[in-house]
């Protein structure tokens, strides 16, 4: 099953353009030029996104390893039921900040937080929350698959067992359901009973979003999924990011800007941990605000 | 050269091969000296030259062992020279540099000749020659016996009138038309009035001076004799051991019950040990309901509210848990049970039991005279192999002038003229009985199976008990505490408990388990407190129990959080109060006034003393450290993205432990493992201040209740070694067995390893997969 996707034709123009300038004095960029110059900035966060109804809101969020910070200020809203792509250099603090989203910071010593993040208009940084149940509330796939060692099936359903349920056969309802949304079912179907570990790296990742989205969440969080994949695997992770991102908000961290253009409904470009700007991924990719967007989605940067 | 690090690298692979040799020389050294004991070695019948006329002098069978030169004194160097001179030195009696040469032979006969090694310099010996008549004897005692088949007969002892006289000597008809020689001799001993007693000696097969060939008749009639006399030999030791063991078993249970109701009844009449009344109870059992009905009702409702569900299924199994507290502490004070002892029921009991005695001791009088008949038959049966001077074996070394019983040989092997099979089938046999019999006669015959079994079932209950301790030790130096002084010194404290010598823990051992422990389970405590302090200490403890629970809920970082955000001085108080209800707990134990221990009313020790129980806990606490260090590393080892994978499915930190830690852990926990079964099965030390005998009359196992005896002395193979090699009445004769004892110990050590790694394997390729 072939989809097609979105904005398609504009970025692929943009980005396949021969395009760096040799030699020639660098240009002046306005907002990395200040962040460079560690003096406050103020990202373009574009008025389209005004119109949208925020799942995730960071207000000002800020976020210390120790005493180094990694994130400054960030003040975004993750629109429900939408791709919202993070891209940027590596570094700059992409996946820190989808994992301040479910809290996986917490596992770090040392990190502390300031300002607000709220889920559904409830803060998730705040005292009484338990973060286990807030867990629930959100999936997560990893830059590399980390299938557990045990069978497909309990890898799948492991988000339920750990919830407490027993009964089988809500439980194969639900794995079936998943890998098929999944589009992993027709491959593991007869050997649901093996180890996930026999997968192939694709198949692997593929579980992994079967199990992110077990549980129903309300936010998918995708750290670089396909960065471990060949090209045909990442082909088949983008349909299928594609696919659900009709029934599930989406947060994807990548670093291909392909990917970015063709998977996402908005795209943010972040820069040594502030926003620089943010819209829809047609409007950063085919006319930003900003001369460090258009560097960097055409390569020219970073 | 330098710069590339040759050398270096030669001197590693130096060092390596020297180590390898090291080990492949010591494996090989046990394999070859422990297989070859059990190989059958002909048998001499060695005459030495009289030294001084050279005619043949006196003769002695024996098995040669080894040649050795020596130095001989000066008296014996000039003999040699002398000899050498008169050109009368035989052949092959000098080594290549002309140094003299002897030989030890195994002579056995211990009974007669004292020694059952001897040395004899070869110049010394007029011949050597291998007669197929000679036989050696594994007996049941006194080591072995070398002789040639003379005679089977049978032995009885008969009355006949002072009058009559005794035909010392004469030929009588038997069945098959054979006669046989019957002699007969008066002895002391007790007759009836007028009578006197006889010894009547009956010869089934004789061997005669006159018939070189004679032997074999008597060899074939003894083989058949031996295998029934063998048979009843066994029925009779079971009827002893098992029939007459089960008997005696209950008269003394029996006996026990009848001091323990007489002790139940002086602590009735003293009445300071008076129940609690019924009220209590009451209120104990409704609360125990009510917590129950709490929280199923809390259960339910956090269902219905759709909370996540593991949290609220832990509160009616803490409920059910409370309530089985509850109950046992009511069943301790059985407000519904029998009334005290009172003096009619204690001379009810007494006289139930006494029947019951008098009943068993028909019983025992009854397989006694079985026994007796069965002894009669063997004693009768005789036979008498002969040494090269004439004398036989006898019955015992204080009656020499009786052959010996036809059951007092296990095994009579003919090595000379035999074929190879014969002497595969004779070292096979052994084999056999070594593994699966009983040690006999000190421990230097018979086989080592009470051994073999100890020795395991001590690594068995050993690691059962080390390793959920080490995991539990373990998980919780790592996952749990916060990493800081108090974890690095606890973890420099575990790497020297290694380290310590391990005769440490044997007296540690036998002081703590044994004496302490052991004597509470026996007797209970020994200066228990009175019973309503004791419940005021034990409501103390419950609120120093609630308030730690409370004040660690409150410490606790929220679920997920780095422990960074634990609030520090709460957490130091929480451990307070756990050490504190510890050692409150501990104390409430130890002076219990509800506990009179398990066997107070027997009169010896039953856990009180050295057993398989302490030896294992001993051991197990020796190696401990090994699996806690090989249980923190494994679990360091799994990897952070699956640790990650799991937060991030909303699984909690127990969760992610109990799901996806320890399954990838189990490789590295079976090493752990692996490595203390190897120490602990190898130990010795302290194994003989806790357990460990030189022989145990009964293995830790058996068919009755409660079928794992774990307050048994049991045999170890290790302690075994040592026992064979220096504590043998004769260690000479012990040698042999000890390189088998101590291959088999090699043997049992790498089959436990061996299993344990297996497992190890198929759990690591569960956890790899099979590909990527
Ligand atoms: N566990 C950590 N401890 C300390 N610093 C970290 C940790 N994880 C990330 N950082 C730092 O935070 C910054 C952002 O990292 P990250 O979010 O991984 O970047 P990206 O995903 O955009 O490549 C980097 O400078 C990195 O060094
Ligand atoms: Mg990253």
């Amino acid at each position: 099953m072939i989809t097609e996707p979105k904005n398609q034709g504009a970025s692929i123009k943009r980005i396949t353009m021969p395009g760096s300038v040799v030699g020639g004095a660098p240009p002046a960029y306005r907002v990395i030029d200040a962040i460079r110059r560690n003096e406050p900035s103020t990202p373009e966060v574009h008025d389209t996104l005004d119109r949208e109804e925020a799942v995730v809101e960071m207000k000002n969020f800020c976020l210390w390893y120790g005493s180094t910070q990694a994130l400054f200020e960030i003040s975004m809203k993750i629109s429900r039921g939408k791709v919202t792509a993070l891209i940027g250099p590596s570094g700059c603090g992409k996946s820190t900040l989808l994992r301040s989203v479910n809290r996986l910071n917490d596992l770090v010593d040392g990190v502390r937080v300031r300002g607000g993040m709220l889920l559904n208009s409830d803060p998730i940084y705040a005292p009484h929350v338990d973060v286990i149940d807030l867990r629930k509330r959100l999936g997560m796939v990893f830059q590399k698959p980390n299938p557990f060692p045990m069978s497909i099936f309990e890898n799948v359903i492991y988000p339920l067992r750990v919830d407490g349920e027993r009964r089988r056969g809500v439980l194969k309802d639900a794995a079936e359901r998943c890998l098929k949304s999944a589009a992993l079912w027709d491959e593991v179907k007869d050997r649901l009973d093996e180890s996930a570990l026999g997968l192939s790296g694709g198949q692997q990742q593929r579980l992994c979003i079967a199990r992110a989205i077990v549980a129903e969440p309300e936010v998918l969080l995708l750290d670089e999924p396909c960065s471990a994949l060949d090209p045909i695997a990442t082909l088949r992770i983008e349909e299928l990011i594609h696919e659900i991102s009709e029934r599930y908000t989406v947060l994807i961290v990548t670093h291909n800007m392909q990917q970015a253009a063709r998977v996402s409904d908005f795209t943010a470009l972040m820069y040594l941990g502030r926003l620089v700007e943010y819209g829809r991924t047609a409007d950063i990719f085919q006319n930003p605000r900003l001369r460090e967007t258009e560097d960097y989605v055409t390569g020219r940067f970073g | 050269m330098t710069a590339r690090g040759e050398p270096a690298v030669w001197l590693m692979g130096l060092a390596l091969t020297v180590s390898l040799v090291a080990i492949a020389l010591l494996v090989g050294l046990v394999a070859y000296e422990g297989a070859r004991t059990f190989w059958p070695r002909p048998i001499h019948l060695v005459t030495l030259a009289d030294r001084a006329t050279d005619a043949p002098g006196a003769a002695f069978l024996g098995l040669p062992m080894k040649e050795e030169a020596y130095d001989p004194g000066d008296e014996a160097a000039a003999e040699i020279e002398a000899l050498r001179q008169r050109g009368a030195l035989p052949e092959g009696s000098l080594d290549a540099d002309g140094r003299p040469l002897r030989r030890q032979y195994r002579v056995g006969n211990r009974e007669l000749t004292g020694v059952p090694f001897r040395w004899v310099p070869l110049y010394e010996i007029a011949s050597v020659e291998t007669p197929p008549s000679a036989v050696l004897l594994e007996r049941w005692a006194w080591g072995v016996w070398v002789g040639t088949p003379r005679a089977l007969l049978l032995q009885d002892e008969i009355e006949v009138p002072k009058d009559q006289p005794i035909v010392e000597e004469e030929w009588i008809e038997a069945a098959g038309g054979r006669s046989v020689r019957v002699t007969r001799r008066e002895i002391e001993g007790p007759a009836g009035e007028g009578m006197r007693r006889v010894r009547e000696r009956r010869y089934l097969a004789e061997a005669t001076p006159e018939d070189p060939e004679g032997w074999r008749r008597v060899w074939d009639a003894f083989l058949a004799s031996h295998g029934v006399a063998s048979a009843r030999l066994a029925q009779i030791r079971s009827l002893s051991r098992y029939d007459m063991g089960r008997v005696n078993d209950r008269i003394n249970d029996a006996t026990i019950e009848i001091l323990r109701a007489k002790q139940e009844a002086l602590k009735a009449a003293d009445g300071s040990r008076r129940r609690a009344g019924w009220g209590l109870w009451s209120v104990i059992a409704v609360s125990a309901f009510g917590a129950v009905c709490g929280a199923f009702a809390l259960g339910r409702k956090a269902r219905a509210l759709e909370f996540s569900r593991p949290k609220f299924v832990v509160w009616p199994r803490a409920a059910w848990c409370v309530a089985a507290l509850l109950l046992l502490a009511a069943w301790t004070e059985r407000p519904w049970g029998e009334s005290v002892m009172t003096p009619q029921r204690l001379a009810e009991v007494i006289g139930e039991q006494e029947s019951m005695i008098a009943g068993l001791q028909r019983e025992y009088a009854e397989v006694e005279s079985r026994i007796r008949e069965l002894e009669s038959q063997d004693a009768r049966e005789r036979v008498e192999f002969v040494q090269a001077d004439g004398r036989f074996a006898p019955v015992s070394q204080s009656s020499l002038d009786e052959p010996m019983r036809v059951s007092q040989v296990v095994r009579a092997v003919k090595p000379n003229g035999g074929s190879t099979g014969e002497a595969v089938g004779v070292y096979l046999a052994r084999w056999g009985e070594f593994l699966s019999g009983d040690p006999r006669d000190a421990n230097t015959e018979g086989g080592v199976f009470p051994v073999i079994f100890g020795t395991v079932m001590m690594t068995m209950l050993l690691s059962i008990i080390v390793v959920p301790f080490g995991i539990v030790a373990a998980l919780y130096l790592r996952e749990y505490a916060r990493q800081g002084a108090v974890t690095s010194i606890l973890r420099i404290a575990i790497n020297n408990l290694a380290g310590v010598p391990s005769i440490v823990f044997g007296m540690f051992g036998l002081a703590f388990f044994c004496v302490t422990v052991g004597k509470y389970i026996d007797r209970g405590p020994e200066a228990p407190i009175e019973r309503g302090g004791w419940w005021w200490l034990a409501a103390g403890a419950a609120i120093l129990v609630a308030g730690a629970l409370v004040m660690a809920v409150m410490a606790r970082p929220a679920p997920g959080c780095s422990p960074q955000r634990r609030h520090a001085m709460m957490g130091w108080a929480v451990s307070i109060l756990w050490v504190a209800a510890a050692a409150l707990a501990v104390y409430l134990v130890a002076r219990t006034p509800y506990f009179d221990g398990f066997f107070s009313a027997k009169p010896g020790p039953t856990f009180g003393t050295r057993g398989i129980l302490w030896a294992s806990l001993t051991l197990a606490l020796l190696t401990l450290p090994v699996v806690i260090v090989a249980t923190e590393e494994a679990v360091a080892a799994v990897p952070r993205s699956m640790r990650e994978g799991s937060y991030g499915c909303g699984a909690s930190k127990w969760q992610t432990i109990r799901r996806i830690v320890l399954p990838g852990a189990m490789p590295g926990i079976m090493t752990g493992m692996i490595l203390a079964m190897a120490r602990g099965a190898g130990e010795v030390a302290p194994l003989m201040f806790v357990g460990a005998m030189k022989q145990a009359p009964k293995l830790p196992v058996s068919l009755d209740w409660p079928f794992l005896h774990a307050e048994r002395s049991f045999m170890h193979l290790g302690f075994h070694i040592y026992d064979l090699g220096f504590q043998a009445p004769d260690s000479e004769a012990a040698r042999p067995l000890v390189w088998t004892t101590t291959l088999l110990l090699l043997a049992i050590v790498v089959f436990l390893n061996l299993s344990a790694i297996l497992i190890r394997a198929r759990l690591r390729a569960k956890n790899r997969g099979s590909a990527v």
